[in-house]
């Protein structure tokens, strides 16, 4: 998987007209200010003047995306911001809440420790087996801040999940900006060449994690192995076993959010681990929007697959003229090809036929997504370092 | 009638802990039949000798165990101690499972190998067996419940029946893994299943070395 | 292939709808959906639900119902006493419990209630019926056997004889 020694760049396409780009932006700008605006929202200063920036932050990087054709770096911009503020408002939250990033036994029992959406493939076994959820929250909100309840998390999770595939990767995960971000520091990579069969790292754990949650009955992966607890919260070790389940996230992070982003250019933690990125895969299958090659305009150079963050384009899916069903829709080898044979597409229409307006299309529902969940957390964000300043 | 009366409950309890059998054996079981080339054949070749050495598992527990009066004694102590090497046993056969199935990465799935552990043809059935064998030696709740329960058994001899038609009451859950045989392999299966079995393995290596420096296995 | 392209911007369209839908209605709708199924979450959390209380004084012990975890869990099954509000309770408690409601005391279970609320906790269980076990706690040593403090109560989980 080495970088080809001269690949092409992509010949700068003609911008759309700004008056054609704002117009194309306005329904989003109508969506942004029915998410941050309505009747009910925060009417606390900090609150609105964090809405507004966030608003304005999103709509202008849309119009970006409608003004330049391309997709990748505005959403990046967006990606990485969420990625990085999330952790801010949450931690902010959680310390202002308990004191400490650690979940002690009485948050458990309470019903308190807040529910992400990584456990949701490990709790479905289980709960389908005994009716029973292994997961220390509360199925709807309860007393204190336990967040919105599992409930709510599992509902908004299904309904972007229908909307975006696996496109959730790029446009939802507040993890995934962390290690996008650091991946975007180095011009180069120090290391190029990645045996392929770590791609189905994620599918191992998710197989393993929900064998082993199965088996003893919890959410194995947030116990173990999940590295973003550097960044959130962790159960707080009591004896010497949970030093070492903390020393393990503290290494998982270290190394696949930070130390290998750095050193390959890619999102490693989500192309070799994830096992919630493995299960968002098979979404991929019943999404009307992929990425497709068109066979006749590409002289396979490899672009796309070498930029694929997520290693989802290999030489044989490339002369098959699709992406694998990882894909995030990040549009990375979208805007990198330097003949436009990369292309989005809509299910069962012609490759290559008017490939702007599926972009247009997914790009609307995405966009709308990540305004209404990536743009609140990041309003979240915003408002918290507000409130320091 | 006494006999059979308690044969017959020595099944129920059988079928009745036959779910938490095979998710307790799932994580072991799941990843090593995947690795298996496909075929119904290949997959009940490889579940009878799993479940055999499951049997001899039991057995063996039963017969030394009663020899040596330990069977209605299974003080916390020793048996954390035995579960902790049971574990760390199951570790180390996973890893030189998921290694020694590397000759299968490569081909399709009609490759001629069954997975073996050791180059020779006739330690076939190694595999399976020792991971069978080990979960037959795995004390889960209703093992134990079975073990105090065949204690009230006269003899030796009615405890082993015990456990044996407490085994068959399990091993009736076991019949639809065969079906894992009609999934095709291909190198993503089989890479899949490796990478899965070498977690699996480092995860029954923390929990058995947990066990056995008598330290509770998680952090609250 | 014009069907399978009507199709195609068919589900499109359709995901476009869902987009604008989801905060108004999707999200709601499929919250609702689950919360509406039989599930619930893992009694050896949450203690099991409350069964009844007994008055005692200015405080009251609630008395759950008694948690068997699942065939699948290694937990041991137990029963958890809340003693609240914290507020009400003494120095020293030391009382007498009829867990099952059969008329005769089940435990005698004793703890302080120190004033700082970080302070750890220590209790005794002293079993009166052959059903309950002994207990010499600090804290919490697993879900199945422990004393914490849960916002106004005072949780002590006593285990159950198998």
């Amino acid at each position: 998987m080495a970088t080809k020694a001269c690949v092409p760049r992509p010949a700068p396409a003609e911008p759309r007209s700004i008056f054609r780009s704002l117009l194309l932006t306005l329904p989003i700008a109508v969506w942004s200010l029915l998410m941050f605006f309505h009747p009910g929202t925060n009417a606390d200063p900090k609150s609105r003047i964090a809405a507004t920036i966030t608003a304005l932050f999103m709509v202008a990087l849309f119009f970006m995306m409608m003004r330049t054709g391309s997709t990748y770096r505005w959403r990046r911009y967006f990606f990485v911001t969420l990625g990085v503020l999330f952790p801010v408002g949450f931690i902010y939250n959680i310390v202002a809440m308990r004191g400490t990033m650690g979940i002690p036994v009485e948050e458990m029992i309470a019903g308190r420790t807040p529910f992400c959406f990584m456990p949701i493939p490990l709790l479905i076994l289980p709960a389908a087996l005994t009716r029973t959820l292994v997961f220390p929250g509360s199925i709807v909100p309860g007393a204190g801040a336990a967040g919105h309840g599992i409930a709510a998390m599992v509902g908004l999770w299904f309904a972007l999940t229908l909307v975006l595939g696996k496109g959730w990767c790029s446009y939802a995960c507040f993890f995934g900006g962390i290690e996008e971000g650091v991946a975007a520091i180095p011009a180069r990579a120090k290391f190029r060449k990645i045996d392929p069969r770590w791609r189905y790292g994620p599918w191992a754990v998710l197989l393993a994690m929900v064998l082993l949650s199965l088996a003893l009955f919890e959410p194995a992966y947030c116990m173990w192995l999940c590295p973003f607890k550097a960044v959130t919260e962790y159960v707080a070790a009591r004896n010497t076993i949970g030093l070492i389940q903390n020393a393990i996230f503290i290494l998982l992070f270290a190394g696949l959010v930070i130390a290998l982003p750095f050193l390959t250019k890619k999102r490693t933690q989500c192309a070799f681990f994830c096992p919630f990125g493995a299960f968002q895969s098979i979404f991929n299958k019943i999404s009307a929007f992929e990425v497709r090659i068109d066979q006749a305009s590409c002289r396979p150079c490899l672009a796309c697959q070498n930029v694929c963050p997520n290693l989802s384009l290999t030489k044989e899916s490339v002369a098959r003229g699709e992406a694998l069903m990882s894909c995030m829709k990040c549009g990375a080898c979208v805007d990198a090809c330097p003949r436009q044979a990369v292309v989005w597409h809509i299910k069962g229409t012609q490759v290559a036929w008017k490939p702007e307006r599926a972009r247009l299309i997914f790009l609307y529902g995405a966009w709308a997504m990540a305004i209404m969940f990536g743009g609140s957390v990041v309003a979240q964000g915003i408002f918290t370092i507000l409130h320091f300043v | 009638m006494g006999a059979s009366a308690t044969f017959s409950e020595a099944l129920v309890l059988g079928l009745a802990s036959g779910p938490a059998c095979i998710a307790a054996c799932g994580p072991i079981l799941v990843p090593s039949l995947l690795t298996e080339r496909a075929g119904l054949r290949p997959h009940a070749r490889y579940l009878s000798v799993f479940l055999a050495a499951r049997l001899m598992g039991y057995l063996l527990f039963a017969a030394v165990a009663w020899e040596i009066g330990a069977l209605i004694s299974l003080a916390p102590g020793p048996r954390v101690v035995m579960m902790g090497a049971v574990n760390l046993s199951i570790a180390s056969v996973l890893l030189w499972y998921a290694w020694s199935a590397k000759s299968l990465c490569g081909q399709s799935c009609a490759g001629e190998h069954l997975v073996e552990i050791g180059e020779k043809e006739n330690h076939r059935a190694a595999g399976p067996g020792a991971l069978g064998l080990l979960t037959g030696l795995n004390l889960c709740p209703p093992f134990v419940a079975a073990g105090v329960r065949a204690a009230q058994s006269g003899s030796v001899t009615g405890a082993l029946l015990f456990f044996f038609f407490f085994f068959l009451g399990t091993s009736v859950w076991f019949i639809p893994f065969i079906s894992f045989g009609c999934m095709a392999r291909n190198q993503a299966v089989i890479t899949v299943a490796r990478m899965a079995m070498a977690l699996i393995a480092l995860y029954y290596a923390s929990l058995g070395i947990a066990m056995l420096i008598g330290r509770k296995a998680y952090g609250y | 292939m014009k069907l399978r392209a009507i199709f195609g911007y068919t589900a499109a369209s359709a995901t476009l709808l869902a987009a604008v839908l989801t905060p108004f209605v999707l999200m709601g709708y499929f919250s609702n959906g689950l919360a509406a199924l039989p599930l619930h979450v893992d009694e050896v959390y949450t203690g099991g639900p409350k069964a009844r209380s007994v008055q005692i004084g200015d405080y009251s012990i609630v008395i759950h119902r008694p948690v068997r975890p699942h065939f699948l869990q290694s937990e041991k099954p137990f029963v958890q006493l809340d003693w609240t509000p914290v507020s009400a309770l003494p120095a020293h408690v030391s009382d007498m419990v009829n867990i099952d409601g059969r008329g005769q005391p089940d435990v005698l279970v004793s703890f302080d209630v120190p004033k700082d609320p970080k302070y750890p906790l220590r209790v005794d269980v002293k079993p009166l019926t052959p059903r309950y076990q002994a207990m010499r706690s600090v804290g919490k040593d697993n879900f199945s056997r422990l004393i914490v403090r849960v916002d106004n109560a005072i949780l002590v989980r006593v285990p159950l004889t198998k």
